[in-house]
């Protein structure tokens, strides 16, 4: 088989290595070119989000100050996440004293159970959650109205009447989220140990000293501070993320829906992964 | 003449009227996608002119350059004493103040009544008592034939009323310039024709104003126009009167009136 090729065998070979060759160049090229453009893409985006980001809160010392608007916002993502909000945080601090009573009653420790969800809750568990529950809640609402505006033109109409889409529908909801998520959070902290100390003293049977002794010792200013300025944080994600995603939207209400989701989804990610960084970072 | 000058400094070779609204040389690309190539327009004031064209040859392109939504690559634009092309962005959101607009699908506020989509721009830019925005609103509410629609909201409105609303918001702040971007495509032609006599009856009730008007409604087009314009790939093909536009016997004109698939154009 080794010495009957025929002429267009012989062709063919090098012709079809180098074939080869090339195809491979392309692909890595190819593959390189995509993850640089993805990245473009991606640095591209964030510098939009950014943009959209600082203009709103640039405005809101820039006048009018629409103080109406911002107020409806409050009350939209404030007020209205209240349910969720108690809820969510009456369940977190009872299952989280629940799980370290357990734990910690095996080595006779129970009386660290008020310190315990005391510090995990201003620290973490509350700004986080707080987060997570109101981007799902009325960052989706935010992406999807604003998105709809974009695709019925109402952005174009207020741009029509020269009026700032970005002071007008961006600034109050971003100053809102702003506002709205450390209250949230301090209210997030607040009754969720007060779900604990329900389950630990009534529920558990811990005593009422053994329960807030380690709690008030445990428990400093700076964790309930570094909690609300986390929350902080991520209001401004959440309504950064929010309003960008809703203001570009494109492609009619299939747009719409992907922008709700993203918002969602990218807002969720960003604050997970600046919690871990605002956590590192400060003591 | 460039940079400087005014639009009145144009005469109309139709209408025989001064200049409002003045296109000189422009070009305007998205990419590699040349929209407007070389268009020069003179819109009359004080008259309808109405554009017409095929879906896509930068009808609506064109009114975004006067609203300042979109610049220019290249030419000038005037309205009325003000060249568009060098002004800064704060600038061209004055000029907007001299316009209304009539949007496709009337792109009124969803999160308000028609009352208050009427009121929005006397409330963003101008203080007025709220009795005097009151009758401000009501006038044109009776006009356009919408007095006790007030609290409706507009999911509760039909097409055609949704762009009455439209029109009443865009006349609201007594504006210079008034543009409808195809004010008639999806109503039926009822709705159609009193979209058309709405229009041809609050240019008679405002005798200071412009109109520019895109449509694909030839009827109307016929009916309302004080001046013709059609756009052929980002430039004027032709300008004319109604009249001439009837009796023309240019193929692209005859293809675009009998709406028919034979001539120049293809699908
Ligand atoms: N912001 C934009 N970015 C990119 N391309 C655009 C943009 N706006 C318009 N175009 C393109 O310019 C061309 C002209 O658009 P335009 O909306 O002016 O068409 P039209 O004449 O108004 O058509 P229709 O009658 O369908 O409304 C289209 O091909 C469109 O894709
Ligand atoms: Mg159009």
């Amino acid at each position: 088989m080794n010495s009957a090729s025929t002429p267009a065998e012989d062709l063919g070979g090098p012709r079809r290595r180098r074939g080869l060759l090339v195809r491979l160049l392309e692909g890595v090229g190819a593959a390189v070119l995509g993850v640089f453009r993805a990245w473009m893409g991606v640095i591209e985006e964030v510098g939009r989000a950014a943009w959209i980001g600082f203009w709103g809160l640039a405005n809101a010392v820039i006048p009018p100050v629409r103080l109406r608007l911002i107020a409806q916002q409050i009350e939209f993502i404030g007020v209205q996440s209240l349910p969720i909000i108690l809820l969510a945080s009456i369940f977190t601090g009872a299952v989280f004293s629940l799980q370290s009573y357990r734990a910690f009653v095996t080595f006779g420790a129970q009386a660290m159970v008020g310190g315990t969800v005391g510090v995990a809750l201003t620290r973490e568990l509350g700004p986080t959650l707080t987060g997570l529950l109101v981007s799902g809640r009325a960052g989706s609402a935010i992406a999807a109205e604003l998105g709809s505006m974009r695709v019925t033109e109402q952005i174009d109409a207020l741009e029509a009447m020269a009026v700032d889409p970005v002071s007008y529908l961006v600034k109050p909801r971003l100053v809102a989220a702003i506002v709205a998520m450390p209250m949230l959070t301090a209210i997030f902290d607040f009754v969720g140990i007060a779900g604990s100390y329900v389950v630990s003293v009534h529920v558990l049977g811990l005593t009422e000293p053994e329960f807030m002794v380690r709690l008030a010792d445990w428990v400093d200013w700076e964790d309930i501070w570094t909690g609300l300025f986390k929350a902080f944080v991520f209001g401004l994600i959440m309504g950064t993320v929010a309003c960008y995603k809703g203001f570009y939207t494109r492609g009619g209400a299939k747009g719409v829906g992907i922008a709700t989701t993203t918002a969602v989804v990218v807002s969720s990610v960003a604050i997970l992964v600046a919690n871990f960084f605002i956590a590192w970072a400060l003591p | 003449m460039s940079g400087s000058g005014s639009a009145s400094d144009f005469v109309d070779p139709v209408t025989g009227q001064p200049g409002a609204i003045v296109y000189q040389g422009v070009h305007k690309a998205f990419g590699d996608h040349h929209v407007l190539r070389g268009l020069d327009l003179v819109v009359p004031a004080e008259r309808i002119t109405v554009v017409i064209g095929r879906s896509g040859t930068g009808k609506s392109v064109t009114i975004k350059h006067i609203m300042g939504l979109l610049r220019p690559d290249a030419g000038h634009i005037w309205v009325g004493d003000d060249e568009l092309t060098t002004m800064s962005d704060r600038e061209l959101r004055h000029i907007r103040l001299r316009f209304g607009m009539v949007f496709q699908h009337a792109a009124l506020f969803d999160s308000m009544d028609v009352f208050e989509n009427v009121a929005f721009p006397l409330r963003q830019h101008e203080r007025l008592r709220e009795a005097e925005v009151r009758a401000k609103v009501g006038a044109l509410l009776d006009a356009v034939g919408l007095r006790g629609a007030e609290r409706k909201i507009p999911s509760e409105l039909s097409g055609g009323m949704r762009k009455r609303v439209g029109l009443a918001r865009a006349l609201v702040r007594d504006p210079a310039y008034l543009l409808y971007d195809e004010p008639t495509t999806g109503l039926d032609p009822i709705l159609t024709a009193a979209m058309d006599k709405l229009i041809a009856d609050t240019q008679r009730a405002h005798p200071g104003l412009t109109s520019l008007v895109i449509s694909h409604d030839m009827h109307a087009v016929l009916s309302i126009a004080d001046k013709i314009v059609m756009l052929v790939d980002g430039r004027v093909a032709h300008e004319g009167t109604p009249d001439w536009f009837r009796q023309s016997d240019d193929a692209l004109v005859r293809q675009f009136l009998s709406g028919s698939l034979d001539g120049p154009m293809k699908v």
